[in-house]
């Protein structure tokens, strides 16, 4: 089993590596390189069924704990995505359920249910940068951000944790349209999964780092299995684990409706 | 006594030692680049005070920061496209300013606003950018006047003013925060706009720079008025450089080694030296004065010198420890800055003791004898004011001592009297004078808005999730309202305010009321719903992270401790009637909490410093005198300076604040001193005469002009800090020149009345 899995990745390498070398033969920009980062990262396979453990946990140790099960489904052409979310914790929300219709180039769909009042809600939010669940990531950083709303410039090829990485810099074209006024990020050359990013605010001053602590890759595809998003500036930190990662399940496209938000389907969030 | 030795050996060799007392200040001025200043009142008690750490503690439980509130006023209402447009790129600069905690920072522009509109809910910054159109101001009015939590902390009712929290990383950055902040809103607005910049942090942060600036024109000009009212006195600059010296040095040692030991120069250290200065003239003041007296008749200075000081040697001495252990009393007080204080201001006048001892002597060697008789033999010719009025005030005083010491006991019940009504009270806002921008921000915030004075009232549950509960919300609920009830409270917040907000917005459409759910699990959804839609700090700052701790804050619009008080007393009856729900705990914390903690702390400590320094004082006394009943006489200058003083600011309805409290045990030291010379000059010569009456004379002849003189460079030496521009520095001085003339007054009129009547009979007459 370890074997296999050892030559699994050492083929999934290769073929990346070869990718790799003839994408940078080609000289990839900024811009083709967050592309296929962001493909790597969000929109990998047809669909996704995963269990999620978020731990928030504060600068002196305390920790909330969010559990929940993600469904993620992409449409044909990749310009629209649906996202599933089942709470198993805590205790007090279980069984709430929570869908982001994501469109590109226009603001989210999303809808909480609500199970102690038996109520679904239709939430219309602007802002892609507030907090999801809580926690140190906000909703673009766990669905994703338009390539189009920053300038991306590739600045230098580095070595981070013994893998090869394009250092990309994205700035916002509309300072008013970001919380950041830059973003440094690590995108492993091979995989295109980002392995760091850091956040400057606008002063300047460095407040959020993302790492990728932990890819795997399942059924062939290179996962994030464990990533933190650290607040530098308060001490804040957000661990996320990826378990039981499932691609290409077939879900499908009616199972994002307010229908299954009210009855969440069995066979999907066990 | 033995160290007299000291000063026979300076005669000796002045040489010497005034080369060691230049050697030994070069060391401690050495040690003054490492100063660190440190001008956070929170400091005024200990690092594990409880009421200090519960406050630490709720700071990181809660996410609190300590706050700068900028408030920006229209008199054509902030409502409309351009003084919106102000404001939002008045918060955008703001966000740029190092030390601003960017997400907390609460302004149209970054608090998010939840609203329902047809059953969809709306998360939104209240202003995205600056609106255009009149209709968009329109939404944004709406938007804001709908949202409870918004109004009097965002706007102001009538709308003619916003408002921004300004979280910062460091109580103290506010200053030079707030300076930024003043630099941006000064660009960006217009005539009909005014800002104004409030908060506690400010207030206090403010007064420690300004300390340092008002410091460094304070000390000279004392100085300067010491060396004036010297030359005045003696008319000889020669002879009154070396005291001057000596009180310099005096200062320096003093905090030299504050700083070199490594204490923080707080706001109560950095009076040091307006302090030390005046009182380590005053032995000097004796030694000129019988030097004076002594040198026409001996033409020589070496046994002038030696004449004076086996007269003055013990006196000296004595009112010097006594001036000591009237600092060191404050040594037994509960406040670091105090004990600091009081220890190296004690440390300071034993300096000036030793340096009066020896380093006067040693220069005064030094001046040519030609000179001096020159000069000190011509200048005693003339006739002083005092000399004329001395021995006519003498002969009264023998005359008439029985009316006066009925006099005296009809002023001492008068201030008791004034004691009765004294009322403690402080404020660090109220440190600065009343046109001070401070104050006027202070005014026209806590008009407009729900109040700058942030207190916390804490709820602790057992279990996690206790807060919760339907119950323990409902009673939040219900404990605000009390609170609201109070005229000083203008605005509270709390975590049963979000959750009714929230299911206001939910249900918006059946109910319109906004009350709290009935079951644990609804809440608990609400809030996770809030946490999906907001910035989970907006929640941060109201529950702990399990949900065992509750936090409301208290707005409040006046900050004096009195109010403060007002508020504890009736939370605590309010819990009376009201039992907490699960025994959940109450308790206050807060930067104006704080404070009357401290405060509370300050009285009882100058209470117990001051009576266990007049305890001292008492049994120095009766060593000095051997004689209880001459003891008890010689405390009677301080007791009524006391009295009266106290008395005095009951009557005139003055607060009895933090500076009214130290200059206490700086009277101690120093009215006894008056009494000290008078008993003891008066014992040396009724041993020698036994004629009440030419003792009476004698006194009135030369110690009376030297204790005058004293009181006139006290006095007159403490006046400059009237005319500084904080509060506590005017207090200081306008009090302590009170508590100087009633003692000097009281030593002139009521002790020899006293030696007349009783003290002669109690003194022995074994020689000393």
């Amino acid at each position: 089993m370890q074997k296999r899995k050892y030559i699994l990745s050492l083929i999934t390498i290769f073929t990346f590596w070869n990718v790799g070398i003839s994408m940078t033969q080609k000289n990839l920009s900024g811009e083709e390189i967050v592309k296929e980062s962001q493909q790597a990262f969000y929109y990998a396979g047809k669909d996704m069924q995963a269990k999620v453990l978020m731990k928030l946990i504060s600068k002196n140790g305390n920790e909330r704990i969010r559990e929940l099960t993600m469904l993620r489904l992409n449409d044909n052409n990749n310009d629209k995505q649906k996202y599933y979310m089942y709470f198993h914790q805590p205790a007090d929300v279980r069984a709430m359920t929570f869908m982001v219709w994501k469109y590109t180039g226009k603001a989210d769909d999303r809808w909480l249910y609500i199970p102690a009042i038996k109520l679904v809600k239709r939430i219309v939010a602007d802002d892609k940068n507030s907090s999801f669940v809580g926690s140190d990531f906000s909703y673009e950083d766990v669905s994703g951000r338009d390539i189009s709303d920053d300038i991306h410039t590739l600045k230098k090829e580095e070595k981070i944790n013994s893998r090869n990485a394009f250092v990309v810099e994205s700035v916002p074209k509309q300072a008013s349209g970001a919380y950041f006024s830059r973003k440094v990020s690590w995108i492993d050359k091979e995989t295109f999964l980002p392995l760091k990013e850091e956040y400057y605010d606008k002063r300047g001053d460095l407040y959020k780092t993302f790492t990728a602590d932990k890819i795997e890759n399942i059924q062939e595809i290179p996962t994030i299995m464990k990533r933190t998003m650290l607040d530098t500036q308060n001490g804040h930190r957000t661990e996320v684990s990826f378990t039981k990662v499932k691609y290409n399940v077939g879900l499908r496209d009616n199972l994002f409706s307010e229908r299954y938000l009210r009855n969440p389907p069995r066979e999907w969030i066990r | 006594m033995r160290l007299k030795k000291l000063t026979y050996f300076s005669i000796d060799h002045p040489k010497l030692v005034i080369a060691l007392t230049l050697i030994i200040t070069g060391l401690f001025l050495f040690q003054f680049p490492k100063a660190h200043i440190d001008t956070d009142p929170e400091n005024m008690l200990e690092a594990d005070q409880p009421d200090r750490v519960f406050y630490d503690l709720l700071k990181e439980d809660f996410g609190i920061r300590d706050m700068i509130v900028l408030g920006i006023t229209d008199e054509t209402g902030i409502f409309q496209p351009q003084t919106l447009g102000k404001i939002a790129r008045i918060t955008n600069e703001i966000l740029k300013i190092d030390g601003v905690i960017v997400e907390d920072v609460i302004s149209f522009t970054t608090t998010d606003n939840v609203t329902s509109e047809d059953s969809v809910m709306q998360v939104r910054r209240i202003m995205e950018t600056a609106p255009q159109t009149t209709k968009e101001v329109e939404v944004i009015k709406t938007s804001v006047f709908g949202n409870p939590l918004f109004v009097e902390k965002l706007v102001s009712k009538n709308g003619n003013a916003a408002a921004i929290y300004i979280p910062i990383r460091q109580k103290n950055m506010s200053y030079s925060i707030s300076q930024k902040i003043e630099s941006i809103a000064q660009k960006e607005l217009g005539k009909d706009q005014n800002y104004y910049i409030a908060g506690l942090p400010v207030a206090e942060d403010t007064f420690g720079y300004k300390m340092f600036t008002q410091m460094s024109i304070l000390a000279p000009l004392i100085g300067l008025v010491i060396f004036l009212l010297l030359f005045f006195l003696f008319r000889k600059s020669s002879l009154i450089v070396p005291p001057m010296i000596m009180a310099m040095f005096s200062v320096i040692w003093g905090m030299g080694s504050l700083i070199g030991l490594g204490f923080t120069v707080h706001i109560m250290s950095s009076m040091i030296p307006i302090f030390l200065m005046p009182i380590a003239v005053l032995d000097s003041v004796h030694i000129l004065s019988e030097f004076y007296d002594r040198y026409p008749e001996l033409k020589d200075r070496k046994k002038t010198l030696t004449e004076v000081f086996d007269k003055l040697f013990t006196p000296m001495f004595y009112t010097s420890i006594t001036t000591a252990v009237g600092f060191a009393s404050l040594t037994l007080a509960d406040i670091p800055p105090v004990r600091v204080f009081g220890a190296f201001v004690a440390f300071g006048v034993m300096v000036a003791w030793i340096l009066t001892v020896m380093f006067i002597p040693a220069s005064i060697m030094l001046i040519h004898e030609n000179k001096l008789i020159s000069k000190v033999v011509k200048n005693t010719k003339k006739d002083s004011l005092l000399t004329h009025f001395l021995p006519r005030l003498g002969q009264f005083v023998f005359k008439q001592s029985r009316l006066i010491v009925i006099g005296a006991l009809l002023f001492m019940l008068i201030g008791i009297w004034g004691l009765t009504k004294i009322i403690v009270n402080d404020n660090p806002v109220k440190w600065f004078n009343k046109n001070s921008k401070i104050r006027v921000a202070d005014r026209i915030m806590n008009q407009q808005f729900g109040g700058t004075y942030m207190a916390y009232l804490t709820l602790a549950g057992k279990q996690p999730n206790d807060i919760k509960k339907p119950k323990v919300m409902n009673y939040i609920s219900k404990l605000q309202k009390y609170l609201e009830s109070e005229s000083v409270v203008g605005k509270t917040t709390s975590v049963a305010d979000i959750i009714k907000r929230v299911n206001y917005v939910l249900k918006g459409s059946t109910s319109s009321q906004s009350v709290i759910p009935q079951t644990q699990n609804e809440i608990g959804q609400e809030l996770f719903l809030f946490l999906m839609s907001g910035n989970p700090n907006d929640l941060d700052n109201f529950v702990n992270y399990d949900y065992t701790k509750a936090n409301i804050w208290v707005q409040m619009k006046r900050g004096d401790n009195r109010d403060m008080e007002n508020i504890e007393k009736g939370v605590q009856q309010f819990i009376a009637n009201n039992s907490p729900p699960d025994g959940v705990k109450i308790r206050w914390s807060g930067l104006t909490y704080i404070n009357k903690v401290w405060q509370d702390l300050m009285v009882k400590g100058m209470l117990e410093s001051v009576l266990g320094g007049f305890i001292a004082v008492f049994i120095l006394m009766i060593f000095l005198f051997r004689s209880p009943v001459l003891a008890f006489i010689s405390m009677m200058p301080l007791t009524f300076a006391i009295v009266l003083s106290y008395g005095l600011l009951g009557f005139i309805g003055k607060d009895y604040d933090m500076p009214v409290a130290v200059v206490s045990s700086m009277a101690l030291g120093l009215s006894i001193d008056f009494a000290i010379h008078f008993i003891q000059r008066f014992r040396q010569k009724y041993k020698e005469t036994k004629e009440l009456e030419a003792v009476n004379n004698y006194i009135f002849g030369g110690t009376a002009r030297a204790i005058s003189r004293n009181a006139f460079v006290i006095i007159f030496g403490f006046i400059p800090l009237v005319f500084a521009t904080l509060g506590p520095y005017i207090t200081v001085g306008a009090f302590f020149a009170l508590l100087m003339a009633f003692s000097a007054l009281t030593t002139l009129l009521l002790l020899p009345a006293l030696m007349r009547m009783v003290g002669f009979r109690f003194i022995k007459n074994k020689k000393d």
